[in-house]
């Protein structure tokens, strides 16, 4: 459990530093300035990752992590308006272009299954991704106006 | 699919892998986001994006080795994370617009009726048999392989099925999803808001990839864009599977028996 804590703030650790500098030359924040908010969250998936080696029921890491962020962020919890003024130097996107550089090289690994695919799957499996993108925002689309939401 | 703990130790210390990466989110976020117009609507190319092709073709050369690769993975579980840290403290504040939003955030997760009605057609049509099954029960990730496996094992039609929209997606979900959803919600009539609710497909990094072209086309929206694919998200990683099990699976059984059926009946 220790060796595992240490691992995973080295690894945030890292994937963080190099998400500030993204963070920097792209959306112009210095890294100073973000680093509350990068420690902010690496103390969020911390506890999440701890909750789900403490607690024994098969539930997933990143759903403690979604909770206590919300929690933490919520107006009545000591502290959030800091937490929100933190968090807020660290731009999404610039979470994101790191995790998709790790993804490009992982799924190298994937790329000869991928050429192996035939056509017929390849239109299949398009239609799939976009048959459930659409149909999702078109319940969502009729709900939201029927309740008046948009 | 996607690494347990135990195989985290020692990745730290792959400096090669860490310096690559950050040598690609240095380069493609300087490029910067670029918008090409289509008719009325805009593909936006996202910093992400090159980073996946960037990533994918450094695999390719001497650069990156099978060791890399292998470390990689178990990193995009941690970085999920962190994205989904910082999704929740967006959601956090608005905590009300969300559960006001909720009856359109739980149905939408019936959006995978859309791939059945669409994707197993034509499926049929262009002459798969059970393989159609597996592809098109749902959008195929981890717990959808999972279900299929069990249910037909692994070497059955309806799993080589699965595996490839599996395959499919690990490889072009993001880019294809990071793609359509800012072309679909600049060229139709429909609410960014109602996109970004389907952004939530239960995969992170497609998830990133929809959302955040969302945000770039309307950086206005952006609070209520993240609350809302992240709500979606964390509700189809904890009902996809008994969507699957109980509305997706049986309902793509009935209507490949029917229109098998109908076919032979021709």
């Amino acid at each position: 459990m220790l060796k595992n804590i240490q691992e995973w703030i080295l690894l945030l650790g890292i994937f963080g530093i190099t998400a500030l500098i993204g963070n920097w030359a792209g959306y112009n924040i210095l890294p100073l300035a973000a680093v509350p908010g990068m420690i902010m969250l690496i103390v969020i998936c911390l506890a999440g990752f701890i909750l789900r080696e403490l607690i024994p029921v098969n539930f997933p890491s990143i759903a403690y992590i979604s909770i206590i962020g919300v929690i933490v962020s919520m107006p009545w919890f000591p502290g959030s308006g800091k937490v929100v003024e933190w968090t807020t130097e660290v731009q999404l996107l610039a979470l994101a272009t790191p995790i998709l550089a790790y993804a490009g090289i992982a799924i190298g690994r994937s790329w000869t299954d991928f050429v192996k695919l035939g056509w017929k799957t390849i239109v299949v499996a398009t239609l799939v991704m976009l048959g459930t993108f659409l149909g999702s925002a078109v319940i969502a689309e009729i709900i939201l106006r029927f309740q008046g939401i948009i | 699919m996607e690494g347990n703990e135990s195989s985290l130790v020692g990745i730290w210390k792959d400096w090669r892998l860490h310096a690559i990466v950050l040598g690609i989110v240095i380069v493609t976020e300087l490029i910067g986001t670029f918008k090409i117009p289509v008719g009325p609507g805009v593909i936006l190319l996202l910093p992400m994006l090159y980073a996946l092709v960037i990533g994918l073709g450094l695999y390719f050369t001497p650069v990156v080795k099978e060791k890399q690769s292998k470390n990689a993975e178990p990193i995009i579980v941690l970085g999920v994370a962190l994205l989904l840290a910082k999704i929740g403290v967006i959601i956090g504040p608005s905590l009300p617009e969300v559960i006001a939003a909720g009856p359109a955030l739980l149905l939408q997760e019936l959006g995978n009726l859309g791939t059945i009605l669409i994707a197993l057609p034509v499926a049929i049509w262009l002459g798969m048999k059970r393989e159609a099954v597996g592809m098109t029960h749902s959008i195929g990730r981890e717990p959808n392989v999972g279900l299929i496996m069990d249910k037909f094992g692994i070497s059955s039609p309806e799993g080589r099925g699965v595996m490839a929209m599996y395959i499919f997606g690990t490889v072009f979900g993001a880019v294809f999803l990071g793609l359509i959803s800012g072309l679909l919600a600049t060229l139709t009539p429909l609410s960014p808001l109602s996109f970004a609710m389907a952004s939530g497909v239960g995969s992170g990094s497609m998830m990133a990839a929809a959302s955040g072209s969302l945000i770039a086309a309307f950086p206005e929206l952006e609070s209520q864009i993240v609350a809302f694919s992240g709500a979606s998200n964390l509700l189809s990683l904890s009902t996809g599977l008994w969507v699957s099990i109980f509305i997706g699976l049986p309902l793509t059984e009935k209507i490949y028996a029917r229109m098998t059926r109908n076919r032979e009946g021709y």
